[in-house]
């Protein structure tokens, strides 16, 4: 319907202002970790652009510089404590792994299974799609206290063995993503006509064939929004990963130790979250297309 | 493509079912990994839960109906309940609302649409438990800006601690809630809006009709299936909220904010009880599938 001029011109405004409101907490946020100590902390007033940019403290998370730097620069001699457990390389590094190898696992199980349930007919296949969809719904804190003792029986949770505390963690992720990507992949392959895969089966193809060399190809994008998904899932869990292991701390994790008894390091954690969030800011950017598909499980398409 | 020539691999030797021909090859990865990580931890929390935690020996002790009698007459867990339902319910509402809203507003082809519509999906892949600390900092009594925002307008003294108040603290938690989930309604809201069909709000336009009665006589109906879709799924991940709790309250003060879930973690790591923080656990499954299997009959919803 058309607007007249003025109400356009309001309507302008006015979603400007609201995506505006929205982008706040994210601007506020890399505006506190580039901020010195002093700034942040202000008491008397609020510290809008009036401050000394630093970059001090994506250096101690990012890069491992040593903490004692932003107490001399800042002209402060507040506890300064050493640097080791600001450095966040480990914990980068850890998500990485962690988030990587689960997409990885998730994306091959899944459209195996999402192949099948889209294409094949037999006895269980709705109440598969139903055990499925359930495993989505199952809160993770029912699962999660006898997995911690599992876990700590088979010496995967204390990680004196590193290996084992990167493969317990990428299974129990790889099983928290398998129902989105299963059900989102099932949602793609529906999209492809039953008559193409018939078509290379009546020219001798076996099912083996007429999946990998004709259906798979035809849904790429969808593979690709899947495995996106699955990676962000992966990349912002915190209860599994608090629970779970005690040596590999993921991101989210890890920017929960600099809340501190004396005090958040307010630089620190900004510093690190913002970090920790540009990647998940570019894949999503990439995927737009397929979000709500995504996010609905493939029940709505855009 | 060249299928057409590809030779048939046979494989007489094989049994039919390990061929591709057969689903249970395709589905047999998907199968293990969820009887082995999501089946078996069940029957585990299930098989805890009827044993009693003997608080002398540490021992556990086989006692089928102790934790199912103590849940029910455990004051903390009708606390929690209540503060679970009341959370999930103004979380829903607000989301909803605000979502439908903001898709209204931002449903328009002009120049410049696209990219605030893209912008508002960024919140929806921030780390849960770091938009925990993005209102933890703002809304820190002494220096948060959040909070001095709030007491320039006059809502709440200088210096007072809103997720140290016991009155305001589920009000604090509920606005990161409620910050990160909106734009999940919006998107959802505006692939809703945008697949409608056009005849009908023109054949609307022309009788006369306002836009308000257009809205809530074709647009909310005809929208039915995709609200009651996103109100199921964010109605499930709503009862489990445990992040924002963890990060800002921890429960806190007292029981104020303590959900379900972060009842369960405090047991468990608290007390190390774990038949009961299983129990109670099991109770917030309980509660998930009972209000989702009634949504789903009530509105005849099916993902």
């Amino acid at each position: 319907m058309e607007l007249s001029r003025r109400w356009q011109l309001l309507r302008d405004v006015a979603a400007v202002l609201v995506t505006g409101i929205f982008m706040f907490p994210i601007f506020w946020w890399a505006l506190t970790s580039i901020k010195p100590i002093s700034a942040v902390f202000d008491k008397d007033r609020v510290v809008w652009f009036d401050f000394v940019p630093t970059l001090i403290n994506y250096g101690v998370t990012l890069f491992g510089m040593s903490r004692s730097q932003l107490a001399i620069d800042d002209g402060l001699g507040m506890g300064v404590a050493g640097s080791s457990s600001y450095d966040s390389r480990q914990s980068i590094l850890d998500s990485i792994i962690i988030s990587v190898g689960s997409t990885a696992i998730t994306m091959v199980v899944a459209v195996l299974a999402a192949y099948a349930l889209s294409r094949m007919r037999f006895n269980g296949r709705d109440s598969f799609l139903n055990w499925v969809l359930g495993q989505r719904f199952m809160p993770p804190i029912a699962i999660l206290v006898p997995m911690v003792t599992i876990y700590a029986g088979l010496g995967m949770r204390d990680n004196q063995n590193l290996v084992l505390g990167y493969v317990g963690i990428i299974l129990i992720y790889a099983l928290m993503n398998l129902p989105i990507a299963l059900l989102l992949l099932k949602s793609f392959f529906d999209d492809v006509p039953q008559d193409v895969d018939q078509a290379a089966m009546i020219d001798g193809a076996t099912r083996w064939q007429s999946f990998s060399k004709v259906v798979l190809p035809m849904v790429k994008g969808g593979v690709a929004a899947a495995a996106v998904l699955c990676f962000i899932f992966a990349w912002t869990e915190f209860l599994l990963s608090l629970f779970l292991t005690t040596q590999i701390r993921a991101i989210p994790v890890k920017i929960q130790t600099f809340v501190t008894s004396t005090g958040n390091e307010w630089g620190f954690i900004t510093a690190l979250g913002t970090a920790a969030i540009i990647p998940s800011f570019i894949f999503i950017l990439l995927v737009q297309r397929h979000l709500v598909r995504g996010l609905t499980l493939g029940s709505l398409k855009e | 493509m060249g299928v057409g020539q590809a030779p048939v691999v046979k494989r007489p030797w094989l049994p039919r079912w390990l061929t591709s021909e057969h689903p249970f090859p395709w589905l047999f990865p998907a199968a293990a990994l969820m009887v082995v990580f999501g089946l078996y931890p069940l029957y585990k929390a299930v098989e805890t839960s009827l044993y009693k935690k003997n608080a002398a020996t540490r021992k556990l002790v086989w006692d089928p109906d102790f934790n199912w009698t103590k849940v029910l007459f455990d004051e903390r867990v009708w606390n929690a309940l209540f503060n679970t339902l009341m959370y999930t319910g103004i979380a829903l509402f607000f989301q909803l609302v605000l979502g439908m809203l903001i898709a209204l507003l931002l449903d328009s082809d002009r120049k410049g649409y696209g990219l605030l519509r893209a912008m508002m999906t960024l919140p929806l892949v921030i780390p849960p438990s770091v938009t925990a600390m993005m209102f933890l900092l703002m809304l820190n009594g002494s220096f948060g800006v959040l909070a001095r925002g709030l007491v320039a307008m006059g809502f709440i003294p200088p210096g007072f601690p809103i997720l140290g108040d016991s009155s305001t603290a589920m009000a604090g938690v509920l606005l990161a809630e409620i910050w990160q989930w909106t734009p999940f309604m919006v998107l959802i809201m505006l692939a809703g809006l945008r697949s409608l069909p056009k005849e009908p709000f023109e054949a609307a336009a022309i009788d006369g009709a306002t836009p308000v009665q257009a809205f809530f006589r074709l647009t909310l109906p005809m929208m039915s299936k995709v609200i009651a879709i996103a109100v199921l799924i964010r109605g499930i991940d709503l009862m489990r909220a445990f992040d924002y709790v963890k990060v800002m309250t921890d429960s806190g003060p007292g029981t104020a904010t303590e959900t379900m879930t972060s009842y369960a973690g405090r047991i468990y790591f608290g007390n190390a009880d774990f038949p009961y923080a299983s129990t109670i656990s099991l109770l917030t499954l309980i509660l998930v599938i009972v209000t989702s299997t009634l949504f789903m009959r009530i509105f005849k919803v099916k993902l």
